[in-house]
């Protein structure tokens, strides 16, 4: 009999583990159970926010038809929460009451929106119940809310200055609301960005339509609307900032009761190590979201560094890939095959990438150094190890700003505010822990408008006008000197212009500066 | 005796019209022999409208080039090549394939084509090959060219047409989207055909280099799209995840036309414009633009979508053709009349070289070899009984790894190709021809490939011989011969004809091209490529033949307009991801791609022989950023060694903004020590056989200056010292 896999959750990243499990269900290698909660079966979350401003549809979201599946032969369950896990059967028992058994068990359940502590709204961290007009935007309903506060043109305030807030929030003053971001330091984005880079940002959000309130405390919420829906937001200092629709985004927190309740080790997320198994339970694993690597060699410099879950999906999908293919050869080849298996390789700060059409930013990395910072420059260089080094540039007037730290030559931590090709860049450059070229100055120069026409105007008469041929400009001027007067006689006594006739006009300058200049004398 | 002639270009798969005169003999020469020369000129002819590029000007000075091969060469045991009469030469083939075949079996013999033969040496080369030399190890250098755009198309299709339409159907398009193609250097007079889209801002060229197509995009004609190599596919689902999320496909055409939507739909949700833009370097909003120009096209003057071997000649080329056939599909773009999806086809007859069995896996007429009803077909056309006829044989890069190797080829027949300059990691290529029993190796010159061969064989140019080609756009055109051949030098035709009867082959083999062509004619017949309905005499009357045409059609110049070529009649969308396989360039390696040069055309055998070409174009030059670069402590015009696991080039360096700091790209017209293909990987798709040519990991290093000072002293191109 097959192995049979059960993965608790059908998210993004549990989309991604099932399609490369595929070939392995097809071929009865393994069966497959996937249990969502949802009633939809996975789709891209990371676009919740484009659905909720009607920029998209739930159809183009999807990362998986059931149907599709099932008749590839694996069992979905949908709309139906797991329970409990009775580890000592191997079985998890579902809210409906049946229970199923697993040989491998895979918790894809990933996280949850943090619901701050505001009066008005309800404490309970697993159950929230949250009054009308105020939403976490996590899932296609909480989309649907948004959707019709946008399309009635609404007052619509974010509450925090993260990725998702601010992306939220600029899509809906895009798309004809009025937006609001509250935050509660001095610029959005927090931590991961400097001070510079976020006053940029901060111009850009309200020069792209959304009000921002900074350095703002809130603490509690007004429900004085039309039946007892939300109306205003409650600040500290005794204001309100007025609103139709609420959208809380404040973070998530991994989902981890389940594998707490059957008495798996927890941390920020469910602990496991690098092959992403649980503690003591080698047959049971975690990905993406509610999954912590920390394993648990105390000699490991890795995880004595590492920060929890990265709250991004591309993490996500690369543990996926990974534990498919860890799955498929544990069940093909046996255990030690699979431990033979590389460890799944250790994952760079995320980049996070504002996704808004109106702005361009890129973050990632450690940004808070600046270049005359002797203490954080000279922080971690031992041993022949470099100091850090810091390239920054700086024009608010026009909504651009860059700063890249860099270690060798290679980058450690970047932003990157209105500069879209040299973010693009800079993104590759980390990615790939390339060597930055000395001249800094040439990844800024790639947003500048003479990167476009480089040459082109030259007046260089050893400069090739036409290129099919192989005729410079001198050549084309001796032969107008030596009486050619149109683009067939220069082309006949050149080849010039015989190709693709791109330069015929260019030809044709020629011939009438030269005959305006004769006609001048 | 031929008195000139209307027929086309020798090099690149456009063959631009070109009428071949013979000029008046120079007054002052002194009459050592009275040979005729040959004038070129533009003729007008739909795909170059009387234009003619640098190498189509200058193509009639090889043939009477000083160098060329007149007599068949034996190498002698100095290593030394010696002429020898065409029936010594004949006699010790005829032995060599027997020996071989006694000793090691059939298989043990192979055959190498090319994409530069006409339609009657291809078709005559595959039927040679599996009933004379009774061989399956047949392939050809269109492997390195066109197959993963066949292999998508197929799969897309059912058939594969590099255009299924005319390529004067581009002049009115609003928006073109040209994928890894540098028309304005590979086929300069086909830039004609972009102007209309130039001018209503429509031109979208993704490259990674500023290539002069991706200027052609300058002064409001549209955008440059500048991904890093190997990225081309993930750039191709973010246009399309852009369609699909912003309303942009045309949803009749998807639910009539295509099966298999809803599947790539899903496939697309994961690559958003800002996710993509961290996986190719393009910014998220050009990756928007892309995808909206495109649909508005679509809806207005139409759109067409065109790509290249830059993006195709990749590990994952197959998948990256599909996308963009996908994207097109999504558009609703094939098959329509003013709107398509279509691939460049590269050399001469790469179209027609791919149809009649040079492939390892395929008969005349674009058939299967695997396939019963096909084999029959054949048998019945060559009178022969089925089983003569060998399965599958061996992709070329596979073939190319066998030779020498237990069970691999031994003697090796190559037809148009120069093997030791265009194949992947040439130094292992070489070596494999060294270990051979016996090459021959048919050539006009002693290319670096013909240089390695025990036997030479002289054969015709262009200029010199009757024949058909099949262009990018399908079309039968004819070769007509304008001169006679030097004494001495015989068409491959002849040739296969002489071998035949001495290795007692079954069945004729003709050496008349026109009687070929008649016996090719009844041999695709009924398949995909169907050339039934086509004679010389239309094609002399200038009638445009577009395939497939069958006998009493009148042709098909434009493909899909009914239906796709699957028994549903519905296009096949796939959905395709990106390869895992993930490329580490932190140890200051870059990304080596390597291209073409407008004054070469594919290894320089040729266009090197060519004074002019050669002095506009005298050595490879890797173009380098100046701030990548400066790093290294590379100026302009320095010597510089371009070095990986597999081999070492040395070349001068070009500084250029035209490339991507991360990116060098160097030609691959050059042999010896400015080989790119040096540099290559042998690693191939899964699908397509092709290999990886676009994006090799290499170190770049100013040059020792002990190198720079022998270099300086000889001051000559380093492949002509080579030579020397």
């Amino acid at each position: 009999m097959s192995e049979r896999i059960v993965v608790v959750g059908f998210g993004p990243v549990a989309a991604r583990l099932v399609d490369d499990l595929l070939p392995a269900v097809r071929t009865g290698l393994v069966r497959l159970l996937v249990v969502g909660q949802e009633t939809e079966a996975a789709y891209n979350r990371v676009m919740v926010a484009e659905l909720g401003v009607g920029r998209t549809t739930a159809d183009a979201l999807a990362m998986a038809e059931v149907s599709a599946l099932e008749s590839d032969g694996v069992d979905v369950r949908l709309g139906v929460a797991v329970k409990r896990i009775d580890r000592a059967r191997q079985h998890v028992v579902l809210a409906d009451g049946t229970s199923e058994h697993y040989d491998r068990l895979v918790f894809a359940t990933g996280s949850r929106p943090v619901v701050p502590n505001l009066t008005g709204l309800n404490p309970d961290p697993t159950g929230p119940v949250l009054p009308v007009g105020v939403t976490a935007l996590r899932d296609l309903r909480d989309a649907e809310v948004l959707r019709s506060a946008v399309a009635a043109g609404q007052r619509v305030v974010v509450l925090g200055g993260g990725v998702l807030g601010l992306e939220t929030a600029l899509a809906a003053a895009e798309e004809g609301a009025q937006a609001t971001v509250v935050h509660n330091g001095p610029f959005p984005l927090g931590r991961s960005i400097d001070r510079g880079s976020g006053s940029v940002l901060t111009a850009s959000l309200r020069a792209g339509g959304v009000r921002v309130a900074g350095n703002a405390r809130s603490t509690g919420v007004e429900t004085a609307g039309p039946g007892g829906s939300f109306s205003a937001l409650l600040l500290d200092d005794g204001s309100a900032i007025d609103g139709d629709l609420l959208v809380l985004s404040c973070g998530v927190r991994p989902r981890m009761e389940l594998a707490e309740g059957c008495g798996l080790p927890v941390g920020t997320g469910i602990l496991v190590d690098h092959h992403l198994r649980t503690y003591h339970e080698p047959h049971m694993f975690a990905i993406g979201d509610c999954a912590e690597v920390r394993c648990q060699d105390a000699s490991c410099v890795e995880c004595r560094t590492a920060n929890g879950p990265s709250g991004l999906v591309g993490p996500g999908w690369r543990q996926a890939e990974w534990l498919a293919e860890y799955l498929v050869v544990l069940a093909r080849d046996g255990q030690s095959a699979a431990d033979a298996l590389e460890a799944l390789p250790k994952e760079k700060p995320g980049v996070v990438m504002l996704k808004a059409r109106g702005i361009d930013l890129a973050v990632t990395g450690d940004n808070l150094a600046d270049p005359w910072d002797e203490e954080l420059l000279e922080a971690g260089a031992a041993s022949g190890r470099p100091r850090r080094q810091v390239s920054q540039w700086a024009d608010p007037e026009h909504g651009r700003y860059v700063k890249m730290t860099t270690r060798g030559g290679v980058l450690e931590g970047f932003v990157a505010v209105g500069m879209p090709r040299t973010a693009a860049e800079l993104v590759l450059l980390f990615e790939r822990s390339s060597e930055l070229p000395a001249d800094r100055s040439l990844l800024l120069r790639l947003d500048g408008p003479d990167q476009l026409d480089a040459g082109a105007t030259s007046k260089d008469p050893q400069r090739t006008v036409c290129r099919c041929a192989g005729v410079s400009a001198a050549g084309i001027e001796d032969s107008v000197l030596e009486g050619c007067s149109s683009v067939a006689e220069v082309s006949k006594a050149t080849r010039a212009g015989t190709g693709c006739g791109s330069c015929h006009d260019d030809i044709k300058g020629f011939i009438e500066k030269h005959f305006q200049a004769t006609a001048a004398h | 005796m031929p008195n000139g002639a209307d027929t086309h270009c020798p090099y690149c798969a456009l063959q631009c019209g070109m009428t071949l005169t013979p000029a008046q003999p120079q007054a002052a020469s002194p009459a050592v022999e009275p040979a005729v020369i040959l004038d070129v000129a533009g003729r007008d002819f739909p795909t170059n409208r009387g234009g003619l590029c640098r190498k189509g000007w200058t193509s009639a000075s090889l043939l009477h080039h000083t160098g060329r091969v007149t007599e068949p060469l034996l190498k002698g045991s100095d290593g030394v090549h010696q002429p020898i009469s065409w029936d010594q030469a004949l006699q010790l083939i005829t032995a060599a394939v027997k020996d071989t075949q006694r000793e090691y079996g059939n298989d043990a013999v192979g055959v190498f084509g090319g994409g530069g033969l006409t339609n009657e040496k291809a078709y005559m080369l595959g039927k040679f090959a599996r009933l004379a030399l009774r061989t399956s190890r047949i392939d050809y250098n269109g492997r390195f060219c066109m197959s993963s755009a066949a292999a998508a198309g197929n799969r897309a299709f059912g058939v594969d047409r590099g255009l299924p339409f005319p390529v004067a159907d581009l002049d009115t398009a609003s928006v073109i989207l040209m994928l890894g193609s540098n028309v304005a250097e590979t086929m300069p007079p086909f830039v004609q055909h972009l102007q209309g889209a130039r001018d209503a801002g429509g031109l979208i060229v993704v490259d990674p280099r500023r290539s002069p197509t991706a200027a052609l995009t300058s002064d409001g004609g549209g955008l440059h799209v500048q991904p890093t190599p190997g990225t081309d596919l993930a750039l191709l689902l973010g246009i399309s995840h852009v369609v699909v999320h912003e309303g942009l496909t045309d949803p009749d055409f998807i639910s009539t036309r295509t099966s298999g939507y809803a599947a790539v739909v899903r496939s697309l949700a994961t690559f958003w414009p800002e996710r993509v833009q961290s996986l190719t370097g393009v910014p998220a909003h050009l990756i928007r633009d892309t995808a909206r120009l495109l649909a508005q096209g679509a809806k207005t003057g139409g759109s067409y979508i065109l790509s290249g071997r830059g993006v195709e000649q990749h590990v994952d080329g197959t998948d990256t053709a599909t996308a963009a056939i996908n994207l097109s599909l999504l558009l609703g773009l094939p098959g329509s009349s003013r709107s398509g999806y279509g691939t460049l086809t590269g050399q001469g007859n790469g179209q027609g070289g791919r149809e009649h069995g040079q492939k390892a896996d395929q008969l005349p007429g674009y058939r299967k070899i695997t396939d019963p009803a096909a084999r029959a077909h054949v048998a019945r056309v060559w009178g022969v009984d089925e089983s003569l006829i060998p399965g599958p044989g061996l992709p070329a890069v596979e073939l190319l790894k066998s030779l020498g190797q237990p069970d691999g080829v031994r003697c090796l027949f190559v037809h148009g190709a120069n093997v030791v300059v265009s194949a992947p990691d040439a130094h292992a290529v070489t070596k494999g021809l060294r270990s051979l029993d016996f090459l021959v190796v048919c050539d006009f010159f002693l290319s670096e490939t013909a240089a390695e061969a025990d036997l030479v064989l002289p054969v015709t140019q262009w200029a010199e011989e009757e024949g058909t080609l099949t262009n990018l756009e399908g079309r039968v055109i004819r070769r007509r011969r304008a001169l006679m051949p030097p004494p001495g030098v015989r068409n491959e035709l002849w040739l296969m004809a002489q071998l035949a009867k001495l290795l007692e082959a079954p069945s004729t083999f003709s050496d008349d091209p026109e009687t070929v062509f008649e016996e090719l004619r009844l041999a695709s017949a009924g398949g995909l490529a169907d050339y039934s309905g086509i004679d010389y005499a239309m094609l002399d009357r200038g009638e445009a033949a577009y395939w497939p045409y069958p006998s009493g059609s009148t042709g098909t110049p434009r493909l899909f307009g009914d239906g796709f070529a699957h028994a549903d009649g519905r296009a096949v969308m796939v959905p395709v991801t990106p390869s895992k396989r993930v490329r580490s360039f932190a140890d200051g390696s870059l990304a080596l791609a390597t291209g073409r040069l407008l004054e070469h055309y594919q290894s320089g055998a040729q266009t090197r022989r060519v004074d002019e070409l050669l002095a506009a174009q005298p050595q490879a030059r890797l173009l380098i950023h100046p701030g990548t670069a400066a790093s290294r402590d590379i100026s302009d015009g320095d010597y510089v060694t371009v070095t990986n696991e597999r081999g070492e080039v040395l070349c001068r360096a070009e500084l250029s903004t035209t490339v991507r700091p991360d990116t060098v790209f160097l030609p691959f017209h050059f042999p010896g020590q400015e080989s790119a293909n040096r540099l290559t990987e042998a690693v191939t798709d899964p699908i397509s056989g092709m290999p990886e040519f676009k994006t090799s990991r290499a170190w770049v290093r100013k040059a020792s200056v002990i190198k720079e000072a022998v270099l300086a002293v000889t001051g000559l191109p380093l492949h002509a010292k080579e030579a020397s």
